[in-house]
């Protein structure tokens, strides 16, 4: 009966068909795909905090506004993945209100503080890009019929937080003087921090599940290759630079990758190359605000429980 | 030119502002209301090219989260300009919008870009308000196409 199911499986996946219940999945595929939303939930979830941290510097009321709105939308696409979640046998509170903070499963980039408002814009243009590469990536290819559906809308929303962070950058920039430089240091930090985002390279990555059950079309090189070629150009043609250029199809970075970062100072320093043993550590030892961050919207849950 | 009331007045088939008039009867808000001068440069008699190329332009920006733009989204009540001055009269969906600031800020950029534009005015008015009627028929379909039921 398990493997009558799983050739059916294979077949409905390999002619490019979508699952759409969890009768249809072979156990492995159901492991991959929750992983993959646990992820995308996660990182949704935590931008909440760490972009209202950076919010309240807002310059004006329509900005606070516009990032007020920006989290509203990360909260409902977080709502989306634990939805599914939900559907497929997990429990959303536990998800979200019970785990240790060291558990969640978001990206490094969030766990060192957005302090200041052209911090919050250039993570709107840097890590909206990236989750727009990945999203889109699910959205174009995953073979899970329900989130790739409830990702249309996604789409269209991140599109606004790209727009509202490559609008401020290029009025910042523009402004020129303390202000640009202010620019110029954001993206000396967060962008090699948002390079990483994209995890190992291919030569380093055997095998991916994710790609064999089509829960991603794109390798993590691709879609770091796509999110340079939108993010190199746009920084650019702001005067902002950035440690990668434009070689033949491709972009190279004009750094050791990986290299070491200092949190506390959010300063990578470029001189000292690492292993990606190393940075796996760093990721697993989490960042310096991981637990504030989650703390935030933790805090309140057990408050209000009814005791029994 | 003045601005006049766009919602009251008089009947008259008219087209979107950028749909070239002469096109047939349509559902732009603007031909929902009556006659009247309207200061639709492609509507109005005297309005002149300068206008017509801003209507254009502002046609090329989009709505941050809808695939819509301004001009067809109905947030576009009024373009006039003076001595390279542009004078835009608009409105948003709500009050809560939060892009206001964005679209403005497009707005000015754009209009800036164009030659013979040197200063440009937003005219921001509540009254009348925003409502789906205003969009135009190219609007009503790029929204119903992408789900909206309007």
């Amino acid at each position: 009966m398990e493997s009558q199911n799983s050739a059916t499986f294979e077949g409905l996946l390999k002619r490019g068909e979508l699952i759409e219940s969890a009768s249809e999945m072979t156990p492995d595929y159901l492991r991959e795909l929750k992983h993959t939303l646990i992820v995308s939930g996660d990182t949704e979830l935590i931008s909440a905090p760490a972009y209202y941290l950076a919010a309240r510097k807002a310059p004006s009321v329509n900005a606070f506004m516009t990032a007020i709105a920006i989290i509203q939308d990360e909260l409902a696409h977080a709502h989306i993945a634990y939805h599914i979640l939900e559907e497929l046998g997990e429990s959303q509170e536990a998800l979200i209100f019970k785990r240790d903070p060291k558990a969640f499963r978001y990206p490094y980039a969030f766990d060192v503080p957005l302090e200041s408002w052209t911090e919050l814009v250039v993570a709107n243009a840097m890590y909206d890009q990236a989750g727009f590469c990945l999203l889109g990536d699910i959205h174009e290819h995953g073979s899970y019929g329900p989130w790739k559906r409830g990702l249309v809308k996604v789409m269209a929303e991140e599109n606004f937080h790209l727009r509202n962070g490559r609008n401020w950058s290029k009025r910042i920039s523009q402004a020129g003087g303390a202000a640009k430089e202010e620019l110029q240091r954001a993206v000396d930090w967060m962008f090699p921090l948002t390079v990483e985002w994209f995890g190992l390279p291919d030569n380093l990555k055997q095998h991916s599940a994710q790609l064999n059950y089509r829960l991603k079309g794109l390798t993590n090189d691709q879609l770091r290759q796509q999110w340079l070629s939108t993010v190199v150009p746009f920084m650019e043609s702001i005067g902002i630079r950035v440690p990668a250029h434009k070689e033949g199809d491709g972009y190279v970075l004009d750094y050791p990758f990986p290299c070491t970062f200092h949190a506390d100072e959010k300063r990578w320093d470029f001189k000292d190359p690492c292993s990606w043993d190393a940075v796996l550590k760093r990721w697993r030892a989490r960042g310096p605000r991981n637990a504030e961050m989650v703390a935030l919207f933790q805090e309140s849950f057990a408050k209000f429980q009814v005791r029994a | 030119m003045t601005f006049s009331p766009l919602l009251h007045a008089g009947a008259g088939p008219l087209d979107s502002p950028l749909s070239h008039a002469g096109a047939g009867p349509l559902d732009s808000p603007l031909s929902h209301a009556g006659a009247g001068p309207l200061d639709s440069p492609l509507f109005h008699a005297g309005a002149g090219p300068l206008e017509a190329r801003l209507w254009s332009a502002l046609a090329e920006i989009d709505d941050p989260e809808m695939p819509v733009n301004l001009v067809d989204l109905g947030l576009i009540y009024g373009v006039t300009v003076e001595s390279g001055r542009a004078c835009v009269r608009l409105t948003f969906t709500a009050m809560g919008c939060p892009a206001t600031e964005m679209l403005m800020s497009d707005i000015r950029e754009r209009l800036l870009a164009e030659p013979g534009i040197e200063e440009v005015r937003l005219d921001v008015v509540w009254d009348p308000p925003w409502t789906s009627a205003r969009l135009t028929a190219d609007g009503r379909e790029a929204l119903r196409a992408w789900g909206l039921s309007v």
